[in-house]
């Protein structure tokens, strides 16, 4: 249970053959004439896994909702269903659920017909950790994380998701992603450029 | 008179490639070094500027020539410049002495591929490599700071060591050449058939360690020990001057003091050789290029493994490396003059 | 379980009048008056064998009076036991810098944030904040928001700030930072000067491994004195926790020990699980899923370790193979949580979410690898004489000191203290895997190195024996815990709603520098009362000043980098 490490001293031979230097230099020389494993970013990019907590966005209505909790969560808070926007019901957990609340702005507004829909949906993401309890509180599977990574801006204010950034958001990867399997990651040559040397043999994922 | 002029343009000339040459190896190197480092580390290394980053010395240069020019407070700018002088001059001045062919024949006058081929070629070759300490020193102090005044404190106390060594260790090609100029020493290790380094392994490993050491590469790179020191003596320089110092001590000192120990240990320009039985020549259908170009391949070759080297080992502390200079290496290389001194005769038969 | 039995201090309620054995399955705590503290202590230490200092610290009531609760945290190696003793105070404690050098970093950081005074302390200086700021941080009575007339001038001056309304204007700051002078008093405060130069290294300098501050008076090379100033991210963790939800904490975590963000995830579900009794709830596909996570990121943070100290000792190159491989298991770590470094992977009741599909065989494929790069490094390092040279009999450390300077994790383990929670106190699947404990012999800087290494050995050996169970599992195996009374207990991913009942519990986990440890303080409802967390990193780094005395500032990366610091987790 208990292991003591030690490591041999050197020998009087080894020391005069500089054996310890030519172990380190054949080890170098090896490594040097192998391939290269870096991504050539800006240029070459790795495709985020499925799960990468990345920016925001909002899920739109396609048809796909989890049944039965979006009818029941739509009925209990009388929200006017519109395909291709937002199926946000304006439940607020996601703002419960966070640990730096005041990051979302959250409203909803009242329509002629008496239903109620999502106004205002603000995250200022400078604050934010992207630890995905939002996503997890989501009952309706609106909110999620995409695999927007590159989100530097010149301004603070462009770290803000309004509404439309984060339905368009949403569509995008909707129309990218949704339907992908969850796996570790995708198939991706990038990423096989430093897994190439594990030889590593993901098996097939049905589509 | 026409004697005179002609000797001077032709001194000018050499001067000049000697000069074009080794700064623009020297700038070349940097990528050279670049490219052997990312590689050993499965990287590719500079690619964007020019094809494989062949472009990426210039825009390096072009880069730090543009910087700002910090100058730290309370510092003393003549020193702070002049150290950069010091530096610079002495390592590319070793180059006059560095015999890079035989001689040969153009428009029917004898030309000496070198600048001079003074009788105490070797002397020169280490008073300007102890000049070296100056600058250091000198850089150090006028920074007025004191990461950099121990980074130059370290390196002084390295160089002042391993001047005795070299010193020594090359004591004993001397002695077996029976003579200080450069191109003599490559002309007897012709004529006797024999690469030095056969009969001098010891005083080569401690040259080649001594080298290291006055370079300032790895494992002795502790003037520089970025982890501890950021950069050492040059923290507070920017700027191209900051680019200057890696330039020199990194490449141009390697380069010159690689030469000399291609002079020294193997065979200069000479090809291939069996001790005392001869010399294989592999590259003999380049004729009268064949010795250059043997040269520039030793010399190419031993920067490669000291580059090798760098990327591979840890660093020594200050006290190790004076101690293991003192204690080691000076004792090694004593009882190496002793023994060569009594085996010379026997070489110059 | 850990805890000790209120029967092994029987006999001590005779020679302590008024002492109070307290027993829960949580927390055994001895209560004693504070006039009888520092006998107690000793006793503890010198005849009942707690002779390793955890933690210390205190809780704050307003209302009572007394008003201060302050608990130490003594844990007993050769039996495996550990014990709380309490006392209350008003304002004023006797010091412990006698019996644990420890205590001394504890006491002040304990001063620093309650103002506590510690009679008998050589030298009380703050901790954290500098000596000009005038408030105590973690009372109750001290704002979340700190004090708005003080300014942080720098931010101030944004651009575009003005014009932003809400949250996006950056002009409402919280407290002053310090200006040069309030930095100079600081420096002044710390370090006599006794020898030639002082050098300041750091805050911001390669060697360090972060925002650290040392000051190194120097005789030459040799380091005559060195003080450690922290504080440089002082981010008031601990003042956060009690205005969070439980789970919500778990964020914060990540951002302590930002180098092994998993496993400290690991030690605040888990300790938070033991506070509410559910450990047993968790299933076992969490447990395992957890381990394994946890000891893959061990085995990303020891590889951090080794690059960056070899990149401290001049080897370069080690540095971009470790990166390489360290990169595998990002990729690997990524794929399955989602993020990188800032991990929030562990629920209190399971993990976020299942492992996805292809995730073991990419782990198995990682696993069968590693070795041979491994055994690559070694050639290339553990037996290189410049390595030897700079390693071997540096920054000794003897077992004694390990108790006196309250050293945790793979530094006291190079000393030969076998203390390793993870075999000590099972917690999640660590009870049902095979693996050997390291230690070193001298208790040097080479054997630190041998023993992390050693390590990352027997972390594969965990994560192998963790995919051959995962793999047996079903893909339906539950990975979150089913609360058996909802209405009571409310478990769920997001952590909304979920109350926990009064009590108090210390639990700790192995994390890759040391023992973290919670001490957790709840009156009941979804926010802890008091969180105090036992940064490893800390203790282990107050041994520092003492391993530095009369060596070369050359020295001090390598003993540095084998302590292996993370700023984060010290200042919290």
């Amino acid at each position: 249970m208990v292991k003591k490490v030690f490591e041999r001293p050197l020998s009087w031979l080894e020391r005069v053959l500089f054996i310890d230097f030519i172990r380190g230099l054949s080890v170098t020389i090896r490594q040097a004439l192998r391939r290269t494993i870096t991504t050539h970013y800006p240029y070459e990019k790795v495709t985020p896994p499925k799960r990468f907590r990345g920016f925001f966005g909002h899920k739109v209505v396609d048809g796909k909702e989890p049944q039965p909790a979006f009818d029941e969560w739509v009925e209990r808070f009388k929200i006017k269903v519109e395909p291709g926007k937002s199926r946000c019901v304006v439940c607020l957990l996601c703002k419960r659920a966070c640990p730096v609340p005041q990051l979302f702005e959250i409203e909803g507004e009242k329509l002629s017909d008496g239903r109620r829909r999502v106004s205002v949906f603000n995250m200022n993401l400078m604050l934010c950790t992207f630890c995905g309890f939002c996503v997890d509180a989501c009952p309706v599977d609106c909110l999620f994380q995409s695999d927007i990574h590159e989100t530097a801006s010149y301004t603070r204010r462009d770290a803000v998701l309004d509404l439309q950034t984060l339905e368009r958001i949403g569509r995008d990867w909707q129309r990218r992603r949704e339907e992908e399997p969850d796996r570790i990651w995708i198939d991706d040559h990038q990423r096989l450029k430093l897994w190439h040397e594990n030889q590593l043999n993901l098996p097939e994922v049905k589509r | 008179m026409e004697g005179v002029v002609f000797w001077l343009i032709l001194t000018l000339v050499k001067i000049l490639v000697i000069l074009a040459i080794v700064l623009g190896i020297g700038a070349y190197l940097t990528l050279l070094e670049r490219k052997v480092a990312a590689h050993i580390q499965r990287r590719p290394g500079p690619m964007v500027v020019g094809w494989h980053g062949l472009l990426q010395p210039l825009a390096d240069g072009l880069k730090l020539i543009t910087k700002e020019d910090l100058f730290p407070r309370y510092g003393n700018r003549f020193l702070y410049n002049l150290a950069l002088v010091m530096a610079l001059v002495p390592a590319a001045l070793v180059f006059a002495v560095v015999p890079f062919g035989p001689e040969f024949e153009l428009f029917d006058v004898k030309v000496k591929p070198m600048l001079t081929d003074v009788n105490v070629g070797l002397l020169l070759v280490f008073a300007f490599g102890s000049m070296a300490v100056f600058a250091i020193a000198l850089a150090g102090w006028a920074s007025n700071s004191k990461y950099a005044l121990i980074g130059s404190m370290r390196k002084a106390g390295i160089v002042v060591s391993y001047e005795v060594v070299i010193t020594f260790a090359v004591m004993g090609p001397i002695i077996l050449a029976g003579t200080l100029s450069t191109y003599e020493i490559v002309q007897k290790q012709i004529q006797q058939e024999l690469w030095y380094v056969w009969l001098q392994p010891l005083a080569f490993v401690v040259y080649m360690f001594a080298m290291l050491a006055e370079t300032g590469r790895v494992p002795f790179d502790v003037q520089e020990a970025e982890a501890e020191l950021v950069t050492g003596f040059t923290v507070e320089y920017g700027g191209m001057k900051f680019g200057l110092f890696p330039l020199v001590e990194w490449y141009i000192e390697v380069l010159s003091l690689s030469a000399i120990a291609v002079v020294l240990f193997l065979g200069g320009w000479s090809p291939i050789n069996i001790p005392f039985l001869g010399f294989v020549d592999p590259l003999f259908f380049l004729g009268p290029f064949s010795p250059f170009l043997w040269f520039v391949l030793k010399v190419s070759l031993l920067f490669l493994f000291v580059l090798w080297l760098h990327w591979t080992l840890p660093r020594y502390r200050i006290d190790q490396i004076t101690e293991t200079a003192w204690k080691v290496m000076l004792p090694i290389t004593l009882v190496n003059i002793v023994l060569t001194a009594v085996f010379a005769p026997l070489v110059w038969e | 379980m850990p805890w000790a039995k209120a029967e092994d201090f029987r006999d001590l309620t005779q020679r302590f009048e008024g002492l109070v054995l307290e027993e829960k399955p949580s927390i055994t705590a001895l209560h004693v008056q504070k006039a009888k503290l520092l006998e107690l202590l000793r006793v503890l230490k010198q005849e009942k064998g707690y002779k390793l200092f955890l933690d210390h610290s205190v809780v704050d009531f307003p209302d009572k009076d007394p008003r201060f609760q302050a608990f130490y945290v003594l844990y007993n190696v050769d039996e495996r036991k550990r014990v709380v003793v309490k006392t209350w105070t008003e304002g004023s404690l006797p010091s412990v810098e006698g019996l644990w050098f420890a205590g001394k970093w504890a006491e002040r950081e304990c001063y620093d944030m309650f103002g506590i005074r510690y009679e008998g302390h050589e030298n009380l200086v703050r901790a954290f904040m500098w000596e000009t700021y005038q408030h105590y941080p973690l009372r109750k009575d001290f704002p979340l928001e700190g004090y708005p007339t003080e300014y942080l001038p720098s931010l101030n001056e944004v651009v575009w700030g003005e014009s932003l309304q809400g949250l996006m204007n950056y002009d409402r700051m919280h407290t002053s930072v310090p200006t040069l002078e309030d930095l100079e008093i600081t420096e002044r405060k710390r370090l006599q000067k006794k020898a030639q130069i002082v050098l300041n290294w750091g805050p911001l300098h390669p060697g360090t491994h972060g925002t650290m501050w040392f000051l190194f008076d120097l005789e030459g090379e040799r380091v005559y004195q060195c003080d450690v100033i922290l504080g440089q991210l002082h981010r008031g963790v601990e003042k956060l926790a009690e205005h969070e939800m439980y789970n919500q904490f778990l964020v914060y975590t990540d951002r302590m020990d930002y180098l092994s963000a998993l496993c400290s995830n690991q030690a605040w579900v888990v300790a938070v699980e033991r506070l509410l009794g559910i450990e047993e709830l968790v299933p076992e596909k969490a447990k395992y899923i957890r381990t394994m996570m946890a000891e893959l990121q061990r085995i990303n943070s020891h590889l951090l370790w080794l690059g960056t100290y070899a990149l401290d000792l001049g080897a370069i190159t080690v540095f971009l193979y470790a990166f390489k491989e360290r990169e595998k298991l990002m990729d690997i770590i990524e794929g399955i949580t989602g993020a990188r470094l800032t991990i929030s992977y562990t629920r209190i009741g399971g993990v976020r979410m299942d492992l996805p599909e292809g995730a073991l065989e990419v782990i198995k494929a990682f696993v069968k690898r590693f070795p041979k790069e491994l055994a690559e490094w070694e050639s290339m390092l553990s037996r290189n004489r410049i390595w030897l040279r700079r390693n071997v009999g540096v920054g000794v450390i003897s077992k004694e000191e390990v108790y006196f300077y309250g050293l945790t994790g793979p530094v006291a383990r190079g000393s030969g203290v076998p203390y390793d929670l993870r075999k000590f106190e099972p917690y999640d699947a660590y009870g049902w895997v095979d693996f050997d404990v390291p230690v070193g012999e001298n208790g040097d800087v080479y054997d630190r190195y041998l023993v992390r290494l050693e390590e990352m050995r027997q972390s594969l050996r965990i994560v192998e024996q963790c995919v051959s169970a995962l793999e047996r599992m079903p893909k339906s195996a539950p990975f979150f815990a089913e609360s058996p009374d909802p209405k009571k207990l409310k478990l769920s991913l997001d952590g909304i709603g979920l109350k926990v009942p009064e009590g108090e519990t210390y639990s700790s986990g192995e994390n890759p520098r040391g023992e973290l440890g919670f001490y957790i303080y709840s009156t009941g409802g979804v926010k802890p009362y008091r969180v105090k967390i036992r940064p490893g990193s800390m203790y282990n780094l107050c041994v520092y000043p003492k391993l530095m005395k009369d060596r070369v500032v050359a020295d001090a990366v390598a003993i540095l980098a084998s302590l292996d610091p993370v700023v984060g987790e010290i200042d919290r």
